[in-house]
């Protein structure tokens, strides 16, 4: 499939269209049973989120009842409790911090590579492509194992640094395809008039072609974010307490005598509003950047 | 006269606070579990740290990622300066020497309290969880014997007025009467971890004559014994509860505290929960007794955690790390720790008046911590790895996918394999256990 | 357009960091990962490291365990991906419609939802609403009148579980890749055939079906490679129990790495399944940057 920058039509929006032209009945049933589906798949998709966000008001007792109820007091207790006492704060700084800088370096390595790939020509390119594609397939484990004694000889383990490299395995591919797509759009008249101006190949970068790509690169800061944010296997295996990031923290909440329900999902709540934020943000583009630009 | 009374004074010079002294402000790191003991400890901690200046910082674990989580920071050199040691990784930390002797602490002056007194621990419970090789690495901090729990309302109700005294009297004579309506006689925790090899496998096997190892340490689970008690255990499996394989102490603690089921051998440490009325349905009726007897004597389940200084912290935090092992586990503490919900070992405070009556659990643990087998389960260096092969085929037996011979056939070998690598049938290594 | 043609020091300059990073932090250590493999690398004992040569890799390809856990994976594969599929285009052809716009922008949204979830929450979700006792799948069950299902105590229906959690958080992504494919039928050919036909399956099978090749493609390699690779979900729900009745391939190269401690048998795992992603890598270059 060729990566086309031609008119974007993004899913949903709406068309000339197809149907009203002949066919369709439109009264009756049809648009009915169309609503109950299209209601349907919402309630589908959003009542995990729903349940998530009750429990983590509940009480702990409340929380146990069998079977569970749906009305009931809410209460912020599990919130304060998990935030303040129970560390999980901390550890959602620690994504944060991570997430940030880990997309930060991305972008700062990736979009000038996204660049040379958009415009220069040079051979390999194809290698360099199966290497990114690989990144974002292959499973974490086998990048834990290694990177966990590596990083123990260098007694690094437990740093944020250490989270942040290993996150651009697969965060820099991710900004170097979407991006490069990104600046393809760019025409080249702008190159081309900055180079008879004189101008070396890295001002036409900075100053003309990445402020022209910023919505591009913002897209591939926000998956960049998202999939950082979310990690949990690297985090598992190379943090214990200092940098702990949220994911790892709301795993060990898992033992206990009466499973803390509220509390497990209020970690829950905490860990994913932000992503989802994000997600909803760049939800024209998630297509996309999971599929590595093959399809939009 | 003169020489008494210089003993005298020398003897009650030593004092907690002049002792730590030099060590005010430092800190240390040391992994705690989600469980009562540790609950109790936390309140302690602070007099600790207001006598010494010492500050200690805890991490909470549960106990299916202690171990990894301890393993990782001693294998790159973290900052973890007391060891937890559940009492199956004591060959495996000692032999790693990632543990001190005691004897570095004791044999000092200004860092042994004369009143330690190590006779006063449970012999078998020092051996078992603090002890390897004949050296002493460790003090009991968190102990367990596994003890009975039954709900004396619902065996009245189906005409029982004890309980029953051995297992099979257990699976023929209760589990019947007491299995109906939903409820069930008998649960017997068997998730894939730790617990499905010591509360669950270990538990069936010394009680009938089963072991796991015979003495050339060469697998003993095709033995009569051994087969016997699994056996037993498939039968009695239907008395138990649907999905008793995903079972972990939360669930079989719950089950019972919420009159779902009648009888569980659990660890002696759940006795707060059961007798906690925000936590447990049952507090009326809940009593306690040791262990039901196998053919080959009453053969409970042992287990817990002692308390060990690392050998990565530096001297000053070693020396901070003893004051506070021997502090928390001394004579003097033993009672307070009682009365916050932890289980101490030490025989003086089971020995104080209005102890026994007060909890209901103190006669059968002393009697089982008498008779228990050290080698519960074996507490090489080569456990970690053993668990996980008995883990996966005891969960296997019980999920019927293979017979109990076939089960402890792929134990046997696998296990013969890991242990003739480490070097026990040539002589390389001597065969302790 | 003219390509422009820059001296190649300035194409190092502007590609070389990323791949120098990505060489560090990738292949580094892979390598090093094929050097654990080829030794006995126990953690819990790294006093004696012998080389052991392809020993590892022997025990692990006639190890049963490992292929069952290759086994379990594929199943999930097999049953999943032809549920998203098929409820995917479903979803696609209800969004492609016109009309009603915001109500198709909204559930466009919460598809939005699943996908982005922590995959690790989602474990933790599924634990709270598939609890025999307190969770709300068996009471929604009870009001259609069935009995209390045990879902993560019993190896089938935990395996149903992650099922039906992977399903939940990917159909949207399949729905949402068909859709794409399905605004890339040219309106005219779109609108000639729905004059011929009312039927919406002739419609997809003769008209739609061919843009929706390339988002199958995709789905189809992606799929297979993001189940090799999951494990956050599967791991928080059920740890790969009860047995190792969800015991997915990275867990069980978790389980042998970090909870055995055996780091050579768990390198010489995670090499092959390297082996296999790199073979899917492949096929999706070839599918989609054929002109690169």
């Amino acid at each position: 499939m060729i990566v086309s920058n031609d008119t974007i039509i993004t899913p949903g929006e709406t068309r000339p269209s197809v149907h009203a032209t002949k066919g369709f009945s439109s009264k009756g049933y049809r648009p009915l049973a169309e609503v109950l589906l299209l209601l349907l798949i919402i309630v589908f998709c959003i009542f995990p989120f729903y349940w998530m966000v009750t429990t983590s008001l509940k009480t702990q007792l409340e929380a146990l009842a069998s079977p569970p109820s749906w009305i009931f007091e809410p209460t912020f207790a599990n919130y304060i409790q998990v935030l303040f006492k129970d560390n999980v704060g901390q550890s959602l700084v620690n994504s944060l911090i991570v997430a940030v800088c880990t997309t930060a370096l991305a972008l700062i390595l990736g979009t000038p590579a996204a660049y040379a790939l958009s415009r220069f020509e040079f051979r390999r390119k194809k290698d360099l492509w199966f290497w990114f594609i690989t990144n974002r397939m292959v499973s974490p484990i086998v990048l834990a194992l290694p990177f966990f004694l590596i990083v123990r000889k260098l007694g690094m383990l437990d740093s944020h640094i250490v989270l942040i490299l290993i996150y651009l395995t697969f965060n820099l591919p991710i900004v170097i395809w979407i991006c490069t797509d990104q600046f393809r759009s760019i025409p080249w008249d702008l190159d081309e008039a900055a180079v008879l101006d004189g101008a070396k190949p890295f001002r036409i970068f900075w100053k003309i072609c990445l402020p022209l790509a910023a919505p591009g690169i913002a897209v591939s800061a926000i998956f960049s974010f998202i999939f950082s944010w979310n990690e949990l296997m690297y985090a598992l295996v190379l943090t214990r307490k200092v940098a702990k990031t949220a994911p790892a923290m709301a795993v060990g909440f898992m033992e206990g005598y009466n499973l803390p329900y509220g509390k497990i999902m209020a970690t829950s709540t905490l860990i994913v509003i932000p992503v989802i934020v994000f997600a909803l943000i760049a939800s024209k583009h998630l297509v996309r950047g999971l599929t590595m630009g093959a399809v939009k | 006269m003169l020489a008494v009374f210089a003993v005298a004074t020398q003897a009650s010079a030593w004092s907690l606070e002049e002792a730590a002294k030099p060590y005010a402000g430092t800190e240390l790191e040391v992994v705690f579990l989600l469980r009562p003991g540790y609950e109790a400890a936390e309140k302690m901690i602070p007099e600790f740290e207001k006598k010494t200046g010492i500050k200690i910082n805890i991490i909470k674990h549960p106990y299916e990622n202690s171990l990894s989580e301890q393993v990782r920071d001693f294998v790159a050199n973290g900052d973890l300066d007391i060891a937890l040691i559940d009492l199956v990784w004591i060959g495996n930390f000692a032999e790693n020497e990632w543990i001190v002797p005691v004897d570095k602490f004791t044999k000092n002056p200004d860092l042994a309290d004369p009143e330690l007194d190590l006779d006063d621990f449970f012999p078998l419970v020092l051996n078992a969880f603090g002890a390897w090789n004949g050296v002493v690495y460790g003090l009991p901090f968190d102990n367990y014997s596994g003890l009975m729990f039954y709900n004396k309302c619902m065996l009245k109700e189906a005409g029982f007025d004890r309980p029953p005294e051995t297992w099979a009297e257990l699976k023929d004579v209760y589990g019947p009467k007491l299995t109906k309506d939903g409820k069930y006689a008998f649960a017997l925790q068997s998730k894939r971890n730790e617990t499905q090899s010591c509360d669950s496998f270990a538990r069936v096997l010394w009680p009938f004559g089963g072991s796991f190892l015979d003495q050339n340490f060469k697998s003993n689970l095709l033995s009569d014994g051994s087969q016997t008690g699994l056996k037993f255990r498939q039968d009695l499996m239907q008395y138990m509860p649907p999905g008793i394989v995903s079972y972990d102490h939360a669930e079989t603690i719950n089950a019972l505290a919420q009159g779902d089921v009648a009888i569980i051998t659990e660890w002696s440490a759940f006795y707060a929960t059961l007798t906690n009325p925000e936590t447990s349905k049952i507090v009326d009726c809940i009593e306690v007794s040791a262990e039901p007897k196998g053919p080959a004597g009453r053969k409970p389940a042992l287990g817990g955690f002692s308390l060990a200084v690392a050998s990565q912290a530096d001297e000053k935090e070693q020396a901070a790390a003893w004051l506070f092992i021997q502090w928390v586990t001394s004579k003097a503490n033993a009672k307070t720790y009682l009365e916050l919900g932890g289980v101490p070992a030490r025989q003086s405070v089971y020995k104080l008046p209005g102890v026994a009556e007060k909890y209901g659990y103190v006669n059968a643990l002393v009697e089982s911590w008498q008779e228990g087998v050290p080698e519960f389960r074996p507490r090489f260096a080569e456990w970690p790895q053993m668990t996980e092969i008995v883990q996966e085929w005891g969960t296997k037996i019980m999920l019927k996918e293979v017979t109990t011979e076939q089960g402890a056939k792929e134990i046997g070998s696998r296990v013969e394999a890991l242990l003739k690598d480490a070097g026990y049938y040539d002589g390389k290594k001597p065969l302790a256990q | 357009m003219l390509k422009i043609r820059h001296p190649r020091l300035t194409c190092l300059a502007f590609i070389g960091p990323a791949v120098i990073s990505l060489l560090t932090i990738g292949i580094g250590p892979l390598a090093f990962a094929v050097y654990t493999s080829l030794h006995r690398y126990q953690l819990t004992n790294l006093r004696r490291t012998p080389f052991l040569g392809l020993e590892n890799y022997q025990t692990v390809l006639s190890d049963y365990v490992f292929w069952e856990a290759m086994g379990r994976t594929m199943k999930l594969l097999i049953i999943v991906l032809p549920i998203q599929i098929i409820i995917g285009i479903g979803i696609a052809l209800l969004l492609h419609k016109p009309g009603m716009s915001v109500l198709r922008t909204l559930t466009r949204l919460s598809l939005v939802i699943p996908m982005a979830t922590t995959y690790a929450v989602v474990g933790l979700l599924g634990q709270v609403t598939f609890n025999i006792k307190y969770g709300v799948v068996n009471q929604l069950i009870g009001f259609l009148g069935f009995a209390p299902v045990n879902w993560i105590g019993d190896p089938n229906n935990a395996f149903i579980a992650i099922c039906f959690w992977d399903i939940w958080q990917w159909t949207p992504f399949c729905s949402l890749v068909l859709l794409a494919g399905l605004t890339m039928v040219p309106v005219e050919v779109e609108e000639a055939a729905r004059l011929e036909t009312r039927n919406w399956w002739t419609v997809l099978r003769y008209v739609q079906f061919p843009f929706l090749i390339p988002g199958l493609t995709a789905i189809l390699i992606l799929r297979t490679a993001d189940t090799l690779k999951l494990f956050d979900m599967v791991f928080t729900m059920t740890r790969g129990g009860p047995g190792s009745a969800t015991e997915l391939i990275s867990l069980m190269i978790q389980r042998v790495g970090f909870r055995g401690f055996d780091q050579g048998l768990a390198s010489a795992q995670a090499i092959i399944l390297l082996a296999l992603t790199i073979i899917l890598s492949q096929l999706y270059i070839r599918f989609f940057y054929r002109e690169v």
